[in-house]
């Protein structure tokens, strides 16, 4: 006879009760584990679906010596003409440059009522702690640009609608979370963009959308110079070739060419993405192009490390802690539930010792219940999480593999919890059942 | 009350004929001043198939003795043996087992397990003592039909009521055919006609299963049904007297 099954069926109410709660303090659990997977997967897979094993940047940066963090986290900019000598190094697949910055359209995709929720629920939670404007609704959408050389690595890797970029010009294809859809004209800076194709979850670490086009297209929107400044600018050239005209009228023509080919020349990059072949030495070949004095070379495991270990470090050593605090608060709630459940049974397992029942039945009951609730209340509560996951404003990821360790600490918990529990249990005296006389 | 006779229980060189042998049983508990002397060498001898009745003044040690022969106790000094075995001298025999399998326990309240139904609560000595499939099933339903509670058997203790309620406990303390039965004021919530129900109910099992049956109890209206009275005062055994039925 299965006691534990038995006592659930008649408690049922007060065992799915408890059973639930579990549930909900596993979710909060699983669903902080989920936040910082979703932030270590926004911090990589721009980076990973690029399928460069080296990133070539600017070498002089903030820190001398150092070479800059870029293209991601710091500024980085070589002349697009670099990749020609990178593709001709002994192990390199391919050279791919690439152009990367974060960039904003005036309007945002109409927000949704459980996202108007979120931001009013903000609202409330911080009013005590900024300044007023501060937390106003944000109305501009902010993406990251990134433009490729089609046929080249760098590109949208997985089309979910439409297609990819096949016209040299003014076509993109853009995360959906952009809210973008495909046919629809983006007007980005000075220029008119179609919608081709729609990509999946590729986001950058601040989990801003990529907006990929073509090389090109990204050179001009990104580098060429406001008109305005460039009317001033050509105003202060013609001002030098007046003075020029005094001492060496021959240089005129030079020196103005030159200086108005400075101006509109857009032919740069934030980076060159390498790819190499198969049993190519990493370490040679970036030792290689460290050769040239201008560049530094990252692999892609350091360029998703600098992505980590920037902005997201402290939020992520912060997020890690608070799953650490939960995880021992759930520990312990459920090892209080089980632990008061079973001293609620101190009278029967008293009727059982008299009746003979081995130590084993009363610690089979307890254990069977404990573990129970244990791996309900995990399955139910990674359930609830994972059908909470697509609401939340940034990506949230938990695997079977976060469920199966949830699993097991929540097992050993309520094993431990219904041990000590039945140990003290049983120190109860069947005489107990028995009147005074 | 009818009893004609005392019989104090006499040296016994055979003791496997008795259900219930204990010689010189004594219980201290506490040390120093707060030494409280339970029983003093109690001698008593139970055969198979008698039955007893217990009574004394609160504290004469009755429930002490009680708790002694029902192994949930341990003697400070003296002999038993239950069944012709030696509970505490040589070999000690699993004590878990012998409640288990020897032994039946009514108490003054039901004590029914509550999560279970008077089906299950029944089966629970027979699922216990490892007994299970057809066997166990048709000794419950015998037992439940015996003590006419077949009807109310998927109802859980709370659905029952009192007299249902002890009469499942009756029924769970003989799933196992215990050789010897131990009653703690099994009758003391229920009234005269209820009370005298369930000591003849006892009195028939303990002739057709020849188990020994020791009732404690304060209530002088059982006397008519038992076999014999053991007095108890002050931790001893003051009296034994067989009970006349005709008086």
């Amino acid at each position: 006879m299965n006691l534990a099954f038995r006592d659930v069926r008649y408690h049922g109410f007060k065992f799915f009760s408890s059973t639930l709660g579990v549930s909900l303090l596993i979710m909060v659990v699983v669903t902080i584990g989920g936040i910082i997977r979703g932030v270590i997967l926004d911090s990589s897979t721009l980076i990973e679906k690029t399928g460069a094993q080296l990133w070539v940047v600017q070498k002089t940066g903030a820190h001398p010596g150092v070479g800059t963090f870029g293209p991601f986290v710091e500024i980085s900019r070589l002349p697009e003409s670099i990749y020609h000598a990178i593709s001709v190094i002994p192990g390199v697949a391919e050279a791919s440059p690439i152009v990367a910055a974060w960039e904003h359209v005036p309007q945002m995709p109409p927000p949704t009522r459980l996202m108007k929720f979120m931001y009013v629920n903000a609202l409330l939670n911080t009013r005590s702690m900024v300044k007023p404007g501060w937390m106003a609704m944000p109305h501009v959408q902010r993406f990251i640009v990134v433009g490729y050389e089609p046929g080249r690595i760098g590109g949208p890797p997985d089309i979910i609608a439409g297609r990819g970029i096949e016209a040299s010009h003014y076509e993109i294809v853009a995360d959906n979370k952009t809210g973008f859809h495909v046919g629809q004209r983006v007007r980005l800076g000075n220029f008119e963009y179609r919608v081709v194709g729609l990509t999946r979850h590729m986001v950058g670490f601040t989990a801003d959308p990529v907006i990929y086009m073509s090389l090109r297209d990204a050179q001009n929107y990104l580098f060429q110079t406001d008109p305005n400044l460039l009317r001033s600018e050509q105003a202060v050239a013609r001002q030098h070739a007046r003075e020029l005209a005094a001492t060496s009228p021959r240089l005129i023509p030079t020196v103005t060419a030159n200086e108005e080919a400075r101006l509109a020349n857009t032919l740069y990059v934030n980076a060159i993405a390498v790819k190499l072949r198969p049993g190519a030495n990493a370490r040679a070949i970036a030792a290689h192009i460290r050769r040239w004095e201008h560049l530094a070379v990252y692999t892609d495991a350091q360029e998703v490390n600098m992505q980590l270990m920037g902005s997201n470090r402290l939020i992520l050593f912060q997020l890690a802690l608070f799953r650490d605090i939960l995880v021992l608060i759930a520990g312990l709630v459920i090892g209080i539930i089980i632990y008061t459940f079973t001293l609620d049974k101190v009278h029967e397992i008293a009727i059982l010792k008299l009746l003979g029942a081995r130590g084993g039945v009363v610690y089979r009951m307890i254990l069977q219940e404990a573990l129970f609730m244990g791996v309900v209340g995990t399955l139910v509560g990674s359930g609830l999480e994972l059908l909470s996951e697509p609401y939340f404003p940034r990506r949230v990821v938990a695997t079977s593999g976060d469920i199966a360790q949830m699993l097991i600490a929540m097992s050993v918990v309520a094993a431990a919890a219904s041990i000590l529990a039945v140990r003290r249990a049983m120190r109860i005296d069947p005489r107990s059942v028995l009147s005074t006389g | 009350m009818s009893a004609n006779q005392s019989t104090a229980a006499a040296p016994i060189d055979t003791p496997e004929g008795f259900a219930i042998l204990a010689e010189g049983l004594g219980k201290v508990y506490g040390q120093g001043a707060s030494r409280v002397e339970a029983l003093k060498g109690i001698d008593l001898t139970v055969r198979p198939g008698d039955f007893l009745i217990i009574m004394g003044p609160s504290g004469s040690g009755k429930t002490t003795l009680l708790t002694l022969l029902g192994l949930v106790n341990e003697p400070t000094t003296g002999r038993l043996v239950l069944g012709g075995r030696e509970i505490y001298g040589g070999v000690p025999p699993d004590l878990a087992r012998m409640r288990r399998e020897e032994m039946g326990f009514i108490f003054q309240a039901p004590n029914l397990i509550p999560f279970l139904t008077a089906r299950e609560n029944v089966l629970l000595p027979l699922s216990l003592a490892g007994v299970r499939g057809e066997e166990a099933q048709n000794r419950v339903s015998q037992l439940l039909e015996y003590f006419e509670i077949a009807e109310r058997a998927a109802q859980y203790p709370n659905q029952l009521s009192g007299g249902e309620q002890q009469r499942v406990a009756i029924a769970r303390a003989l799933a196992n055919n215990p050789r010897i039965i131990l009653a703690d004021e099994p009758t003391a919530s229920l009234d005269t006609d209820r009370a005298l129900a369930v000591v003849r109910l006892l009195r028939r099992i303990s002739r057709e299963n020849a188990a020994a049956v020791l009732l404690v109890t304060h209530d002088h209206r059982l006397l008519t049904e038992v076999d014999e009275v053991i007095e108890m005062e002050d931790g001893r055994i003051a009296s034994r007297k067989k009970v006349d039925p005709e008086a």
